[in-house]
């Protein structure tokens, strides 16, 4: 599967790199492809383009905050979970898609 | 023949104690009889006495009528006449009242869960004493004593008039004597109570009509003067209660000798005192070796007991109500003047709460302590001395231990003031040679005399005035009393034979001025030459620049001086027409206003564009946030309190020259002090600090909860000097933790917050020596804390892509394992502050 995920904490300091890793990490081992976008204190990094979007079969948005730029995911299958679910139990998150 | 005037009471704290004496002051230069009616009450009082003054409850907007009987009645109106409407009014300098509230207190977490029992107050003297509580009571008659029946009533009024006398006599003897500035002050107060007319009156009066003795006299009129302080509505009254409460307790022994027993209790261990009142005389008689902290029920932030704790640094809450100390009686307990309560009832956690404190505390001075041998630069290498201010040879030896490196301003004054003759020349030279030799080699600026008529002598007879800052002061009484000002040259001359010696001028204004006392001094010294007396021919002479019109002058100064020192306290106060006494203009005389920084700026390039030294001497040296401030204006020393000097220089050591002087350049663009202000919350100034170093390191924490846990890192912050507000960032820690838990699973926490308490971006790490209860993901306990403190202002750097590098790590079992089995603190800050390999991923097979 094509993923893309977008992840956000209130002080994005921590999780919100923790939660893309734990994604990242997992989506390798069970064979997906994913690009992670943070949306942190450094502001958006490893930002998704809409062709990004687009071409991907889901996006996982794991956010304890409103997203920036929400309407890139307009058109696209979204699976929402909290910032911690991503991280204690990555598999599950995937299990939902 | 009678002479009224009318008048409304224009103070808005109404008549307290220092205005009343101001007007008994005035009414007791007659012989006339002057009565003072407040027409509200209808309550008549003599006018010479204070006490009757403050009884009648004079407040805001009171009508008063002044009545003056007697041979010089006309000439007595007239004068109150002129002293109620011009200085009278003036006459109401109460400090403004604490903000704080007893209830606004908010405990630290680790605080809150120890359940002990806290009771809140108002702080009045910092810092956390902890002892075995002891009670001290108020004013009682020993039972032993009879309060009633009197068999001769013309001899035991004799007694009380001779133990009048005898206490009259004792108080001016110890007046007289070398005495501590703030004991003097409430001798003072204590002597014009005993002299008070009322009171004396009160007490004869009793013993006459009531059937006392001389005891019961003296309780019934501290129990009625008490009475009448404690119903007006001036909380300034009240503590002036104490006061009198004191004179019974002195008088009473007057009378009663060795009759009566030993009031005073002997401390052998630390302790801390729990009273409803403590009088002056009650403080002075405990030993302050072990006396550790007071908390007080009824005593102000004004009382002469507070004001003693506080030249002592006992640790002190007042207001604390509803303790019961006969039941505390031997007890631990707390007085934590840093939150402004006193905690009882130690639990095991609270002790441990205190424990940490004091480790915290510590900590800090482990590390300030560094820098006392270490000269004082900044992080690029600008050298800057830090020296001490003091007001006595005795105190060079422990500025000197504090680290400074030189003492940059020596007040004499205290020299000459509270005695009946100016210090001699061997006197003076005395305490001149102590102070250099003391100083060990390091210089030691002296200022010759800075008095006039705010600080009258009795022995120079200057003048009063009405605006004594601009007066007959300083440098501009020298000619007028040449014979004083030659035996101080005389004497620092020849102290200058024993060490570095600089003789400073103040307020010099003109050029005059520098020529008339170099004249002085050439010919002081020809005389000590041909006496066949040592002194150093190259002793340096100096100005204090704190007149504006010296700053426009500094060319010819230069050529006539060595070196020049700032005073910054009336060079602020004559550059914006502001009195600094004034707390209406408190924010007024602001050192960040433009203007005085261009001044300054001006000041010390002119100075060093003429080859010469400059220093600064004022209150703003000893100002934290300032320090960047004078840094760029290229000062060569800055003067301070000597507790806070080694402290400088590690500020120092973090500042950077260059930093300091690009951020100048900008203040002196600014427009507004609030624009300046703003300009030092920026942190370009100071040295870039690793995230982490191995001080932010604890690998065997003992810690029972995660509150403790947070409060130990947030400390290790406080320790390093990255935070002065560690509760604020355990607060800010706790409130990012009440959303979830950063407890993210295998024995992990990421505690972390936002804040602009800490001065720059920083991790501390918590190894626990077992592990804690976090609220994990997984409920695991947590055996490794990664606390991270974050900068509101400065998030775009290269610390958050270390951070956000960090969190992804630890995701890893391999890199946990690393961190858990790392027990050496500098290879953790090394394994921590390094930049993973590859920190952004990409889409793989997605175009």
């Amino acid at each position: 599967m094509k993923i893309v995920a977008v992840t956000a904490c209130p002080t994005g300091i921590a999780h919100t790199y923790m939660a893309a890793e734990q994604l990242e990490k997992t989506a390798k081992k069970l064979g997906h492809a994913i690009k992670v976008e943070t949306q942190g204190a450094m502001g958006i990094e490893n930002e998704l383009t809409q062709a990004d979007v687009d071409a991907a079969d889901v996006a996982v948005i794991a956010a304890d905050i409103a997203l920036e730029r929400p309407e890139r995911f307009d058109r696209i299958r979204k699976v929402e979970v909290a910032v911690q679910l991503a991280i204690r139990s990555p598999e599950a998150v995937f299990g939902k898609l | 023949m009678a002479f009224a005037y009318r008048f409304t009471c224009p103070l808005a704290s109404g008549v307290h104690a220092r205005p009343a004496s101001a007007l008994e002051h005035v009414a007791r230069r007659f012989t006339a009889d002057v009565s003072l009616t407040n027409d509200r009450t209808g309550q008549i009082a003599n006018a010479k006495s204070v006490l009757g003054i403050v009884g009648l409850d004079i407040r805001y907007g009171d009508q008063c009528r002044i009545v003056t009987v007697g041979r010089d009645a006309a000439w007595a109106v007239e004068s109150l006449r002129v002293f109620l409407e011009q200085s009278f009014p003036r006459a109401d300098d109460a400090p403004p009242p604490s903000a704080r509230r007893p209830g606004d207190v908010r405990l630290p977490p680790v605080l809150k869960q120890a359940n002990a029992v806290v009771t809140p107050g108002t702080p009045v003297v910092h810092g956390i004493g902890i002892g075995r509580a002891f009670s001290m009571g108020g004013f009682a008659v020993p039972d032993t004593i009879p309060l009633t029946g009197v068999s001769d009533l013309e001899a035991e009024v004799h007694r009380v008039e001779e133990a009048f006398g005898h206490l009259l006599s004792r108080y001016d003897a110890r007046l007289d004597a070398w005495d501590d500035g703030v004991e003097s002050d409430v001798l003072r107060a204590h002597r014009s109570v005993a002299r008070d007319p009322e009171f004396g009156q009160a007490i004869v009066h009793a013993l006459r009509t009531h059937g006392c003795t001389a005891a019961g006299a003296i309780a019934e009129a501290e129990a009625q003067f008490s009475g009448m302080l404690a119903a007006t509505g001036s909380a300034l009254l009240r503590e002036r209660a104490l006061d009198i409460r004191d004179v019974c307790r002195a008088l009473l022994r007057e009378v009663y000798g060795t009759a009566l027993p030993e009031d005073d209790i002997r401390l052998s261990a630390d302790a801390v005192c729990l009273a409803e009142t403590l009088t002056p005389g009650q403080f002075l008689a405990l030993d302050r070796q072990w006396l550790k902290g007071l908390a007080l029920a009824h005593a102000g932030t004004t009382s002469h007991t507070v004001i003693l704790a506080r030249s002592a640094g006992i640790p002190t809450v007042v207001g604390v109500d509803g303790l019961d100390a006969a039941a505390l009686d031997g007890q631990d307990v707390v007085v934590d003047a840093d939150l402004g309560v006193v905690v009882t009832g130690l639990t095991a956690e609270a002790r441990r709460y205190y424990d940490m404190e004091r480790h915290r505390l510590e900590g800090r001075r482990v590390r300030v302590h560094r820098f006392v041998e270490r000269p004082a630069a900044t992080e690029d290498g600008r050298r800057i001395e830090v020296a001490a201010n003091v007001g006595s040879a005795v105190e060079v030896a422990q500025a000197v231990a504090g680290g400074a490196e030189g003492i940059g301003l020596f007040r004499t004054e205290m020299l000459f003031l509270a005695r009946k003759d100016p210090p001699g020349e061997d006197e003076q030279f005395e305490q001149y040679r102590r102070a250099v030799v003391d100083a060990g080699g390091r210089p030691v600026i002296v200022r010759t005399l800075d008095i006039g008529g705010d600080k009258p002598l009795p022995y120079l007879d200057l003048p009063k005035e009405d605006n004594p800052f601009l007066g007959f002061r300083a440098v501009r009484i020298y000619p007028e009393f040449e014979a004083l000002f030659r035996v101080q040259i005389r004497a620092l001359l020849r102290a200058s034979a024993f060490g570095r010696l600089q003789v400073m001028i103040p307020m010099i204004s003109r050029l005059d001025e520098v020529t008339w006392v170099k004249e002085v001094i050439a010919d002081e010294r020809a005389r000590l030459a041909e006496a066949g007396v040592a002194f150093n021919a190259e002793m340096p002479l100096g100005a204090m620049v704190e007149v504006p019109s010296a700053a426009f002058l500094i060319g010819p100064l230069s050529d006539a001086l060595d070196f020049f020192s700032i005073g910054t306290n009336d060079l602020l106060q004559y550059f914006l027409a502001a009195d600094r006494a004034n707390p209406r203009l408190a924010a007024l005389a602001n050192p960040l206003e433009p203007s005085f920084l261009r001044l300054l700026d001006r000041i010390v390039s002119e100075i060093h564009a003429h080859g010469k030294w400059v220093g600064l001497c004022g209150e703003m040296g000893g100002q934290v946030r300032h320090l960047p401030v004078l840094v760029g204006l290229g000062l060569d020393e800055i003067s301070l309190a000597s507790p806070e000097i080694a402290a400088t220089k590690a500020r120092l050591a973090g500042l950077s020259a260059t930093g300091c002087r690009a951020l100048v350049e900008r203040a002196l663009q600014m427009s507004t002090a609030t624009d300046v202000a703003r300009l030092l919350e920026e942190r370009d100034h100071w040295r870039p600090l690793p995230l982490i170093d191995p001080h932010l390191v604890s690998v065997d924490a003992d810690c029972r909860t995660k509150e403790e846990a947070i409060k130990t890192a947030a400390d290790l912050l406080y320790a390093a000097g990255r935070t002065e507000r560690p509760r604020d960032v355990e607060e800010a820690v706790s409130e990012r933790e009440a959303t979830y838990s950063t407890g993210f699973g295998h024995g992990f926490a990421i505690p972390h917050c936002k804040t602009d308490a800490v001065s720059a971006n920083s991790m501390a790490v918590v190894k626990l020596r077992a592990g804690v209860n976090w609220g994990s993901l997984d409920d695991e306990p947590v055996r490794v804390v990664i606390l991270l403190a974050i900068r509101q202002a400065d998030q775009a750097t290269t610390h958050m892509r270390l951070l956000a590098s960090l969190a992804r790590r630890v995701m890893h079992g391999e890199f946990r394992r690393q961190i858990e089995q790392e027990q050496d603190p500098a290879a953790l800050c090394r394994l921590l502050d390094e930049p993973s390999e590859s920190s952004t991923p990409f889409l793989e097979e997605t175009s």
